[in-house]
């Protein structure tokens, strides 16, 4: 539990952000997934038992939330975290360049990966997201990839408050 | 421990957890997708957890507006004038909360006058979160079911149509509104009286589906709710034509919407209860209790 509620709650916390500080009609195009960059920063740091079921919830949360009637958000969080599970102990992330680079890479394939799901699962309205592909969610990309080294240096020195261990290491 | 134990090795325990929980996100995508409903329990208890944080995160918002507006402003001037400042700033937050009750007590007028016209039960609700995603659009309320909330109800303000009830939990609910472009809604055209569906395409703007293309549509022309979808009654503005293409093949035109209601700052809506028929199950109640 001391693993699991931290991560929990503050992805609440953001879930409760993005939905309101960062929904301001100036904001709202460029606004980062701070979900997302914690769900990375779990996949990256966390084992994959206790760091999966929090991004089963958080994914879970964001499908609530929203307007998406498919439960995509569940799926694509959870592939999203196992996959960043593949680049564990791989990359070297003490760099600020290749924590965005990083971090604009998967908020991509998460946003292909939803398109993809959209696409199979009801392709009739699927030229409308074509547009919102350049308006939207590239400046989404890149703002939330610009956040997540700050974000990452947050969650680095919250998380070890709760427990030893440091990103990279084994869970 | 004892969990652990019923698999040969940790490893083990790993793999089948991994396994079960993308089993487990693909049942809950397959069972949305074929009912068009989730795990009602689990989704009520989710929507109530993380609504208190919202609802705390946009009072804290508004707070830090009302302090930005009313006080900030004058933090600047020169150290004589500091009582001056302090009354001044005291009497322009005094002002500014005023003309804010000034302007919640128009809306909440406004509402009101508009809830007394509307001959269907309707419930008010605040909005306390939008859609925290890039690719839909929806918005938190704080009723639920407790409020007679249910999943189909049409939402409205003053200036007409928001969408409707897509999720709902005890206290607090989710609407998609028209501009999803998930959303479809039976309409006319105000003037000619020509038919169309209106379909979302996000950023604030909607389609007119299915206009035949022999039908007389022009830019500036309102569209309102036909009254055929059973959740809205006939009549509810929803937009203005602010486009015309007749140009291609075929038998339909197309028509750009912009709706009449600016979805990005709305603050109260208000919920028709009574219009929106029953769901599926309790028909069926129904029907078995008459036999």
């Amino acid at each position: 539990m001391k693993r699991i509620l931290p991560p929990l709650c503050l992805g609440i916390l953001f879930l409760a952000l993005q939905s309101t500080l960062l929904t301001f009609p100036f904001l709202h195009r460029i606004r980062p997934d701070l979900v997302l960059i914690l769900t990375l920063y779990l996949g990256l740091s966390y084992p994959p038992l206790s760091g999966g079921l929090i991004a089963f919830l958080l994914g879970y949360g964001m499908d609530l939330l929203s307007g998406n009637t498919f439960g995509l958000y569940t799926f694509s969080r959870l592939i999203l975290f196992y996959w960043a599970q593949l680049f564990k102990n791989r990359i070297y992330l003490e760099n600020f360049f290749l924590q965005s680079l990083l971090v604009f890479l998967f908020t991509l394939a998460d946003g292909l990966l939803v398109l993809f799901l959209l696409r199979t699962l009801n392709p009739e309205p699927w030229r409308h997201l074509i547009p919102p592909l350049f308006t939207s969610f590239l400046p989404h990309s890149l703002s939330t990839a610009l956040v997540s080294p700050f974000l990452f240096a947050l969650f680095h020195r919250v998380f070890f408050l709760f427990q030893d261990y440091r990103m990279g290491e084994k869970g | 421990m004892r969990i652990r134990n019923l698999f040969l090795s940790r490893k083990h325990t790993a793999i089948t957890v991994i396994i079960l929980l993308l089993l487990s996100a693909l049942i809950l995508m397959s069972l949305r997708v074929k009912q068009r409903k989730g795990v009602d329990f689990f989704d009520a208890l989710l929507i109530e957890i993380c609504s208190p944080f919202q609802k705390a995160t946009t009072s804290i918002l508004k707070e830090i507006k009302g302090f930005f507006r009313g006080y900030l402003f004058l933090v600047q001037l020169q150290k004589e004038n500091t009582m001056l400042r302090q009354k001044i700033a005291e009497l322009r937050k005094e002002n500014q909360q005023m003309k804010e009750m000034a302007l919640a007590s128009d809306r909440l007028q406004k509402l009101l006058q508009f809830r007394e016209k509307v001959s269907a039960r309707v419930v008010a609700a605040e909005v306390i979160g939008q859609d925290p995603t890039s690719w839909f659009k929806s918005l938190t309320l704080n009723r639920g079911e407790r409020d007679g909330v249910r999943k189909g109800m049409a939402v409205i303000s003053p200036e007409g149509v928001v969408g409707q009830i897509l999720k709902t939990g005890p206290f607090h609910s989710v609407v998609l509104l028209i501009t999803d472009y998930t959303s479809a809604l039976d309409s006319i055209v105000e003037r000619t009286r020509a038919k169309a569906i209106v379909e979302g395409m996000g950023e604030n703007r909607c389609n007119l589906k299915y206009l035949l293309r022999a039908e007389d549509v022009e830019v500036g022309d309102s569209v309102i709710t036909s009254g055929l979808a059973g959740n809205f009654p006939k009549g509810l503005m929803i937009g203005e034509v602010r486009k015309v293409d007749k140009r291609g093949h075929g038998i339909f035109q197309y028509a750009e919407l912009i709706p009449s209601v600016d979805l990005t700052r709305l603050e109260e809506v208000l919920i028709i209860i009574e219009s929106s028929p029953l769901p599926r199950e309790e028909k069926e109640k129904k029907v078995k209790r008459t036999k």
